[in-house]
C-alpha cells in the first residue's frame, strides 16, 4: 500500500467502509506512517467531539398525523377500488342510446397501473348502446357538501346529462401536499419581494403549484390532467363536445395548461359551475376526436410560459437532473428577456449557475455567470446567489460578494 | 414480525396496499430524517415541514418506486434536495436583508435557545455540546455540510452520497475531509477541544467566524 493509497482511505477505514483485507493494509501503513497516523488521529477526534450530532432526535408529537393520514388515503385509493360514495346518479344519456346505467364506485373498479403521477380510476359502465355514446357520459367529482348542492342543480338538468358525483380520497393527499407547498410558496412570495423582483401573477404560481405538486419529474407535466383523477373511458362522438361544453368546468385550481379535456370546454357554466369548492372538478370523458388534439398547453403553440419552463426546470432539480434543469433554466432567462423582465431572467441565469455547479461544469457555469453579470449588472442579488455557486471553485478575489452596490 | 422486515419489503406491502407497512416505514425512519434535516437546517420548525413534506412526497411516488435504490437513499436524497432547496432560499433572502454578513452561511442561533434541544435522558454534556457543534456545522458550506451529516449522522456510504448529490465519489470524500478540517476549526475558534468537551463548556459560548 503506497502512502498515497493510505491516504485516500484513511476515511473509508475510518467509517468501516473497508472489507477486512483492505482494512488490514491501511492499518498496517498507518502504524508505519507519521504522517497518516497524525490524519487519523486527528479525524478520529474531531470525530469524538462531534458526536452528539450523531444523537437521534424526535421530531413533535403529531408529526406523524398528516403523514399517516395521507398514507392510508392514498393506499384507499389505490388498492380498494373505493373512489367515495356515489350519492346518487342522475340522468341519463337516452338521447344518445344508452339506458341509464347504475355505476357503482364500490363495485370492481381499476385502476390504471400505468398511470402512476396520480391514482386515477376508470369507471366502467355498462353501455347498451353505441361506443362514441360513452364519451357522453361526464363525471361530476364533488365533496360531499358540494355534491348536496349539485344534486339539486343536476336533478334539474337536461335527460342526456350523466351525473356522477363521487368522494374522492385523493383530496386528502393532495391537500397535505399542497398545504406543505403553499407555505413553501408563501417563503417564496416572500423572498421575491425581498429581491425587488415582481412576484408572478398568482395564475401563474398557482400552475407552478400544480406541476410541481403533481408531476413527478420523469413525467411532463401536461400528462396529468389535473383534476381529482376520474375518468370514464370510452369512446366518442359528436354528442362530445356538446356535453362537455354545457358539463365541464374547471375548478379554480386546475390551470388550462394542464386539463386538455376541457379545452374545447372552458367557457359554458352548467352542473359544474357550482363546484366551486376546492376539491370538486367534472370531467369530460375524452372521445377520439379531443385525443387526436395536440395535448399541448395552450402557451406552447406560442412560445411557451416562463414560469412553466422554471417548473420543469425546478422539478429536474429537484429529480437531480441538473444539466437539464441548468438548460431549462436557461431557456427560461430567454423567455424572461423577451418578456423585458430582467429580474426574473437573472435569477433564472443564477439557477443554471448554480445547477451547471452542481455536477461539477464549472467551466459553462463561469460563462452563464459571466452572461448574467453582462447582461443584468443591476441585479446583484441574483449575481451574488451565481457567484455563490461557484466560491469553492474560484480564488476568493475573483468572487466578490457584493453587499451593497 | 414488522422490524425484521426490510424497508423495502415494507415499501412493497405498502404497494400492495397495507397502510400499516408504511407506518412502520415512518417510525423507523422519522427520527434519522428529522436529525438530518435539523442538522442540516439548524431549525426544528423547518426541520419538521421539510420531513413531513419528504415522506409526503413518498406517499404520492410510492407506486411508482422501483427497487433500484434504497428506500433510504430515496428519502434522503428527496429530503436533501428539498433542503438545497430551502437553503438557496434562505440565502437569497438573507443578502438582501440589513444583517446579510457577506458569504459566510450565518447560522440561525435556534439552537441556542436553552431547553430546546436538551434531553434529560442523555448525558447533560452532550445536551450541553451539541447547540455549539450545530453552530459549527452550520458555518460549513452546504455542499460539505450535507456529506457530513449524510455520512456522520445518517449512515449513508461515500459512494451513496455521490448518486445522491450528482458529483463522483472523490468529491464527497474531500468535501468530507473539508468537512472534517472545517469543523475542527470552528470548535477550536469556539474554545471546544476534547479534553473541554468533556468538561461540558459554557452552552452560551459564541462561535468566532472562521
Amino acid at each position: 500500500m503506497t502512502h498515497a493509497e493510505s491516504q485516500d482511505l484513511l476515511l473509508d477505514l475510518a467509517y468501516g467502509e473497508l472489507d477486512a483485507q483492505r482494512a488490514a493494509e491501511v492499518a498496517s501503513h498507518v502504524e508505519g506512517c507519521a504522517e497518516c497516523r497524525k490524519e487519523k488521529a486527528a479525524l478520529e477526534e474531531t470525530r469524538r467531539m462531534a458526536a452528539p450530532l450523531r444523537e437521534l432526535e424526535e421530531p413533535s408529537p403529531g408529526f406523524d398525523d398528516r403523514i399517516l393520514a395521507a398514507a392510508r388515503a392514498q393506499a384507499h385509493l389505490e388498492h380498494e377500488g373505493n373512489v367515495g360514495q356515489v350519492i346518487e346518479v342522475t340522468g341519463s344519456v337516452r338521447p344518445l342510446g344508452l339506458e341509464a346505467t347504475r355505476i357503482d364506485a364500490h363495485g370492481p373498479v381499476q385502476s390504471r397501473a400505468t398511470r402512476r403521477d396520480r391514482p386515477r380510476w376508470i369507471v366502467r359502465a355498462a353501455l347498451g348502446g353505441s361506443v362514441a355514446a360513452a364519451a357522453a357520459l361526464a363525471l361530476v367529482v364533488s365533496n360531499t357538501l358540494e355534491t348536496r348542492r349539485n344534486a339539486e342543480k343536476a336533478k334539474t338538468a337536461r335527460s342526456d346529462e350523466y351525473a356522477i358525483r363521487v368522494q374522492t380520497a385523493a383530496d386528502s393527499l393532495d391537500g397535505a401536499l399542497r398545504d406543505a407547498e403553499v407555505k413553501r410558496d408563501k417563503d417564496r412570495l416572500e423572498t421575491m419581494k425581498l429581491e425587488a423582483v415582481p412576484p408572478l401573477p398568482p395564475a401563474a404560481l398557482e400552475k407552478e403549484k400544480v406541476a410541481q405538486l403533481s408531476a413527478p419529474a420523469h413525467k411532463p407535466a401536461k400528462k396529468k390532467a389535473g383534476t381529482p383523477g376520474v375518468r370514464i373511458e370510452g369512446g366518442g362522438g359528436d354528442a362530445l363536445g356538446k356535453l362537455a361544453s354545457r358539463n365541464t368546468q374547471a375548478p379554480a385550481r386546475e390551470s388550462d395548461a394542464d386539463r386538455p379535456a376541457a379545452r374545447a370546454s372552458t367557457a359554458s357554466p352548467s352542473a359544474g359551475a357550482t363546484t366551486s369548492g376546492p376539491p370538486a372538478a367534472v370531467v369530460a370523458a375524452p372521445a377520439p376526436a379531443a385525443q387526436a388534439e395536440p395535448r399541448q398547453p395552450k402557451s406552447v403553440a406560442g412560445a411557451p410560459a416562463p414560469s412553466a419552463v422554471e417548473a420543469n426546470a425546478q422539478q429536474a432539480r429537484h429529480a437531480g437532473n441538473y444539466p437539464l434543469a441548468a438548460s431549462l433554466y436557461r431557456n427560461a432567462a430567454d423567455l424572461r428577456q423577451r418578456d423585458n423582465d430582467a429580474g426574473g431572467a437573472a435569477w433564472d441565469l443564477a439557477h443554471a449557475v448554480e445547477c451547471l455547479s452542481a455536477v461539477g461544469q464549472f467551466d459553462e457555469a463561469r460563462r452563464v455567470r459571466d452572461e448574467l453579470a453582462r447582461l443584468y449588472p443591476s441585479e446583484t442579488t441574483a449575481l451574488s446567489a451565481a457567484r455563490r455557486a461557484l466560491r469553492e471553485v474560484d480564488p476568493p478575489a475573483a468572487a466578490p460578494v457584493q453587499k451593497n452596490p | 414480525m414488522a422490524q425484521e422486515r426490510t424497508d423495502e419489503e415494507l415499501l412493497a406491502a405498502y404497494q400492495q396496499g397495507d397502510p400499516g407497512s408504511f407506518e412502520d416505514l415512518l417510525r423507523r425512519h422519522r427520527a434519522p430524517l428529522f436529525t438530518f434535516l435539523l442538522r442540516m437546517l439548524g431549525d426544528r420548525e423547518r426541520a419538521e415541514d421539510l420531513a413531513q413534506e419528504t415522506f409526503l412526497r413518498i406517499v404520492k411516488g410510492a407506486q411508482a418506486w422501483e427497487h433500484r435504490a434504497r428506500f433510504q437513499t430515496w428519502l434522503f436524497t428527496i429530503a436533501r434536495n428539498l433542503c438545497v432547496d430551502q437553503s438557496r432560499r434562505d440565502r437569497f433572502r438573507r443578502a438582501d436583508s440589513l444583517d446579510a454578513q457577506g458569504p459566510g452561511d450565518e447560522p440561525p442561533m435556534v439552537d441556542s435557545v436553552p431547553g430546546r434541544e436538551i434531553d434529560p435522558s442523555r448525558g447533560a454534556e452532550s445536551a450541553l455540546l451539541r447547540p455549539v457543534l450545530q453552530r459549527a456545522l452550520l458555518s460549513l458550506p452546504t455542499e460539505q455540510r450535507e456529506v457530513f451529516v449524510l455520512r456522520e449522522q445518517a449512515g449513508v456510504p461515500f459512494r451513496e452520497i455521490a448518486e445522491m448529490v450528482g458529483v463522483n465519489e472523490n468529491t464527497v470524500k474531500s468535501r468530507m475531509r473539508y468537512a472534517l478540517e472545517g469543523l475542527r476549526k470552528a470548535l477550536a475558534a469556539a474554545g471546544v477541544s476534547e479534553e473541554t468537551a468533556a468538561e461540558a463548556p459554557d452552552p452560551g459560548v459564541r462561535l468566532g467566524r472562521a
